[in-house]
């Protein structure tokens, strides 16, 4: 009954109601404007919202979140660039059915699934999650660090193809984290004797920099590029249409929840794996994948959207991001003064059904805004780039400095941006650096404590590892994916695989 | 599928969030640098945390910064000596793929509005911002950039002082006594 009273907070406040709804929608637009990202959007936001109650602030950033991985498909579906990379997948089939003019058809079908994808997702988080938390309650801090290490080394693997680039990364990400003085001993670390680093890099002004910033300036490369607009009409699917693909959708939006969950991954890697899915059980398309399959459009949309409560699964029971965005999400509540992990879910499950109800709201809200307001919407989307860029560097700098009131800030904001841009364009992941600032404390505080309950004794650490069927687990799962990325492993696939073909 | 495949293979195609844009067959310009650099930067940081603890103790402070910083030198090592084989990609420069005049033009922008924003406060300094980059952007009429870049300074300065509630430096603007004046208006009319 508390939790169901819970659930419902957001009905009792006609203020949280409407912030979510805004949230949703502004979600929308921001994923569908193309160089406009919804990390960017939460990141800048986390700086405004900090005067804040926690209760409005969250319902704000649950709605961006949801409306934005929704809508990255429009632009994906009518002009071929994905609003974000979630919507990669998307753009494969959505794009070839707006140049046959059935670009209303796609969207309206996009929007039900996604709204599908979403609920299957928040259903599983509300299912799952406490159970988790009872579950994470016996992790021991070796296992907290070993996690920390596997959501920082998936973010690396899967994000993109050069898993060092994705460690390197990560590590960076560790390293910019212990900046400054050691809340243990109090010693200083990276300082390089500057009072200015004492106090730590602030984590805002690097995630508006690597995320905002570095952003604009590459867009500043195609400012000329022009929308182009296209006919819709017909946007609500028939109900055949929805009964026809939903087997499809069930387990697709599984596909979504399950690689959401994993710390790490997020969105855009289960809507590939879904499409990847979709065309290998689809036998006979009536469209050919790629040329404009409506299962192409079902499956990575229904699955990126079940993902964002696949991500909050970790998040809220752990403590540990399954993505990019969540990473943020859970800076956000550090920032509130809430400490996500199982002890906030016992101690305040308030807080987890307000979210959980705040995710049912903001789908619910994409859903109707997704299936009207089509003609403003092709508005917004064409505003000049020329515009938008200014306006996003404006925002970061208003962002970087709104936290902590010090122009610093904005020259590490300045700095990260300039070299986060550097980054995207030689094909270093920027995830695995949030990842890694975010999982800092937690992977530096757990290591320390894991060691010294051992004293000090290696030999005993990795006893302990091995006694425990769940540590062990995580460390296989860890060597696992550094293995797989060394020529060992290809030699021993190709030796295994030639057994089996002979 | 492409494990590397993120939507156009062009990377000027306009996707966003953290989309690695560098290329698995090819080194672009400046990428080998950006590694040595990155290789360096790493063994700098080696030292200094190294310099923290030593190898005194396993729970040290210095233990996490000294195991995340080789590591960093072992990824940004390998990372290097990869792309030193990598054939170079002959169709595009520095100048004009990576760091065009117009990112740099825009750091130098956004340098001097950290430089100005004290002194000057915050209207003023993003009013001029604004106008500068939408002029040097749109190529439109003084018009259409003053009024573009003003309104939207408007929208922007009414969110923040009163939905968002955030401090920004006043600077030379008297901003209490406009925002004073604004109250006056509202709690004039509830009354």
């Amino acid at each position: 009954m508390d939790t169901l009273l819970a659930i419902l907070t957001i009905f009792t406040q006609p203020e949280l109601l409407l912030l979510v709804g805004a949230g949703t929608f502004a979600g929308i637009y921001i994923g569908a404007i193309p160089g406009l990202s919804v990390t960017m959007a939460v990141s800048i936001l986390i700086s405004f919202t900090f005067s804040w109650d926690v209760y409005p602030a969250i319902s704000l950033m649950v709605g961006i979140f949801m409306g934005g991985v929704y809508g990255g498909s429009r632009t994906a579906i009518l002009l071929n660039i994905p609003g974000a990379p979630s919507a990669i997948a998307t753009a494969m089939d959505g794009y070839p059915m707006a140049q046959r003019g059935e670009a209303g058809q796609a969207i309206g079908v996009t929007t039900v699934m996604s709204f599908f994808g979403g609920l299957i997702g928040i259903l599983v988080l509300a299912l799952a999650a406490p159970y988790v938390a009872d579950f994470a309650l016996t992790f021991q801090p070796r296992d907290y660090m070993l996690l920390a290490v596997l959501g920082i080394l998936l973010v690396g693997s899967l994000s993109t193809g050069s898993l060092v680039k994705g460690i390197f990364a990560g590590a960076l990400g560790i390293a910019i984290g212990v900046v400054g003085r050691d809340p243990l001993t109090f010693t200083e670390r990276f300082t390089f004797d500057l009072q200015l680093m004492e106090g730590g890099i602030s984590f805002i002004a690097v995630m508006i920099g690597m995320f905002g910033v570095s952003e604009a300036l590459l867009q500043l490369q195609n400012v000329g590029l022009k929308a182009v607009r296209q006919k819709i009409d017909k946007i609500v699917p028939s109900f055949g249409t929805i009964r026809k693909y939903l087997p499809l959708s069930l387990q697709t939006s599984s596909i979504g929840v399950i690689i959401g969950a994993l710390p790490g991954t997020g969105g855009d890697i289960a809507a590939l794996m879904a499409y990847d899915h979709a065309k290998r059980i689809t036998k006979d398309p009536a469209v050919p994948f790629g040329e404009g399959a409506m299962e192409g459009l079902v499956a990575p949309e229904t699955a990126n959207n079940a993902a964002v409560g696949g991500a909050f699964i970790p998040m809220m029971t752990l403590g540990i991001p399954g993505d990019a965005v969540t990473a943020i999400m859970i800076g956000a509540l550090f920032i509130h003064g809430l400490n996500p992990g199982p002890m906030l879910m016992i101690e305040q499950p308030d807080m987890f059904w307000f979210i959980v109800g705040a995710l049912l709201t903001a789908n619910v809200f994409m859903l109707i805004f997704g299936l009207t307001g089509i003609r403003i919407f092709t508005r917004i989307v064409e505003m000049p780039r020329s515009v938008i860029i200014p306006l996003i560097l404006l925002l970061s700098i208003v962002g970087a400095y709104a936290v902590n009131n010090r122009v610093s800030d904005v020259y590490w904001m300045l700095g990260f941006g300039v070299f986060g841009y550097f980054m995207r364009h030689y094909g270093y992941p920027l995830g695995p650096v949030i990842l890694g600032v975010i999982l800092s404390r937690l992977l530096d505080d757990n290591w320390r404590r894991a060691i010294i309950s051992e004293r000090e004794d290696l030999g005993r650490f990795f006893e302990g590892i091995v006694a425990s069927p769940l540590s062990l687990t995580l460390f296989l799962a860890v060597i696992l994916i550094f293995v797989s990325q060394t020529p060992l492993w290809t030699t021993m696939k190709k030796r295994v695989f030639r057994k089996a073909t002979s | 599928m492409d494990p590397d495949f993120r939507g156009d293979s062009d990377h000027h195609d306009g996707t966003s969030d953290a989309t690695p844009g560098g290329y698995t067959q090819g080194r672009r310009p400046g990428e080998l640098g950006f590694a040595i650099i990155l290789t360096a930067a790493s063994l700098c940081l080696l030292y200094s945390a190294y310099g923290i603890s030593g190898f005194t103790a396993l729970s040290g402070p210095g233990a996490v910064p000294m195991a995340t910083t080789f590591v960093m030198v072992v990824a940004a090592g390998i990372v290097t000596l990869r792309t030193w084989r990598l054939p170079r990609i002959t169709t595009e420069t520095l100048s004009r793929d990576i760091l065009p005049p117009m990112v740099i033009l825009f750091t130098g922008f956004l340098i001097l509005f950290g430089l100005l924003l004290k002194p000057l406060g915050f209207v003023p300094t993003a009013a001029l911002f604004l106008t500068l980059a939408i002029k040097v952007l749109a190529h439109r009429g003084w018009g259409y950039t003053l009024a573009v870049a003003l309104g939207s300074l408007i929208v922007i300065w009414i969110v923040f002082r009163v939905v968002f509630t955030v401090l920004l430096p006043a600077g030379i603007l008297p901003e209490a006594e406009v925002i004073q004046f604004f109250r006056g208006l509202l709690s004039g009319g509830a009354s």
